[in-house]
């Protein structure tokens, strides 16, 4: 795959190097001569294309070949670049997949299509939902908003009380639009099927569609 | 800042696309600048993320394609039945091709 970053921070340089170990073609972007410098000499060899130039002007993008990349993602350390990198990148080049980074959560709202995001990723929610997620028994914590908020990842570690318990995932009565995707048990993950039995402790990776969210809590917070 | 970068827009537009082609309809291809003219066949609002956008289908003899402007109910201009001319990139949303916030002309009511 294609993939345009822009913003070579610590961020996008990790991004770049991760994926440019998996295969794919990553181009980085940043505005600052001497980050590229430094860059180029560090990761010489490692096939990442470096350029140097304002990823929010439009020839920029043009230059490194926004018109057939299969993802770009915004990920500098400034909102408003980063709204308007996914804005261009959507409008004039229709990149099929935009991914921006929340710097500060409070702009959070408007990371959304209306500006060219399809996911946006914010250090902060996530931080606070990892924790609540690692403090927290028997509650619905979300953990990842995907396809612009359609989707959400959540998780709930069943506490004693939860009706879940003992039951088999086919009878806990999730609705249609939440899928059990993982469930944690000790340290190791297992794969759910319809007649997997729930335990106290478990902790149960759900992907939820829709408004479902209450039903989902129901079934498994109680 | 911001009339800096509308100015540089419009220059480089030209720059990055080209010259776009006109096209008919049917011709558009995903992630290419084209410019397409045809009557306004049905708008509908669609607000997205709760922030409003106007959705329009535009028709020519060969076929017809959506154009979405975000954060607006409405265009001056841009009525049923109004010929307009577009130019922009259209991407792939499912298996329709949508052009976001594409340029438009309204063109005179009778030719």
């Amino acid at each position: 795959m294609k993939v345009i970053i822009a913003g070579a921070g610590s961020v996008g340089r990790y991004m770049a190097e991760q994926l440019q170990e998996s295969g794919h073609h990553v181009t980085l972007i940043d505005n600052d001569a001497g980050v590229i410098a430094s860059c180029r000499q560090q990761v010489s060899a490692s096939g990442v294309t470096w350029f140097l130039g304002d990823a929010c002007e439009l020839t920029t993008l043009s230059a490194v070949g926004c018109s057939d990349a299969d993802v770009v993602a915004a990920v500098t350390g400034d909102d408003e670049d980063n709204l308007v990198v996914s804005l261009l990148s959507k409008q004039e080049f229709a990149v099929p997949r935009v991914l921006a980074r929340v710097n500060n959560p409070k702009n959070e709202w408007m990371f959304n299509d209306m500006w060219g995001v399809d996911v946006s990723v914010s250090t902060p929610h996530l931080l606070t939902g990892l924790v609540e997620e690692a403090v927290t028994v028997g509650s619905f914590v979300r953990l990842l908003s995907l396809e612009g908020g359609r989707a959400r990842l959540a998780e709930v570690t069943l506490a004693g009380s939860s009706p879940a318990i003992a039951k088999e995932l086919a009878d806990v009565g999730l609705p249609r639009e939440a899928t059990v995707v993982a469930v944690l048990r000790d340290g190791h993950v297992v794969v759910p099927r319809d007649d997997t039995v729930l335990r106290e402790g478990d902790e149960v990776l759900v992907l939820v569609t829709g408004g479902v969210e209450d039903e989902v809590r129901k079934a498994l917070v109680g | 800042m911001a009339t800096q970068r509308r100015r540089n827009r419009d220059s480089e537009a030209a720059a990055v696309g080209d010259e776009p082609m006109s096209v008919a309809i049917s011709e558009v291809a995903a992630r290419q600048r084209v410019c397409i003219c045809g009557k306004v066949t049905r708008m509908t609002a669609r607000p997205t993320s709760g922030q409003p956008a106007l959705a329009v289908s535009i028709t020519d003899d060969t076929g017809s394609v959506t154009a979405v402007w975000t954060g607006r109910r409405s265009i001056g201009g841009v009525t049923l039945g109004r010929r307009i001319a577009i130019e922009g990139v259209a991407g792939l949303h499912g298996a329709h091709l949508e052009f976001t916030n594409p340029n438009y002309t309204l063109l005179p009511r009778h030719v």
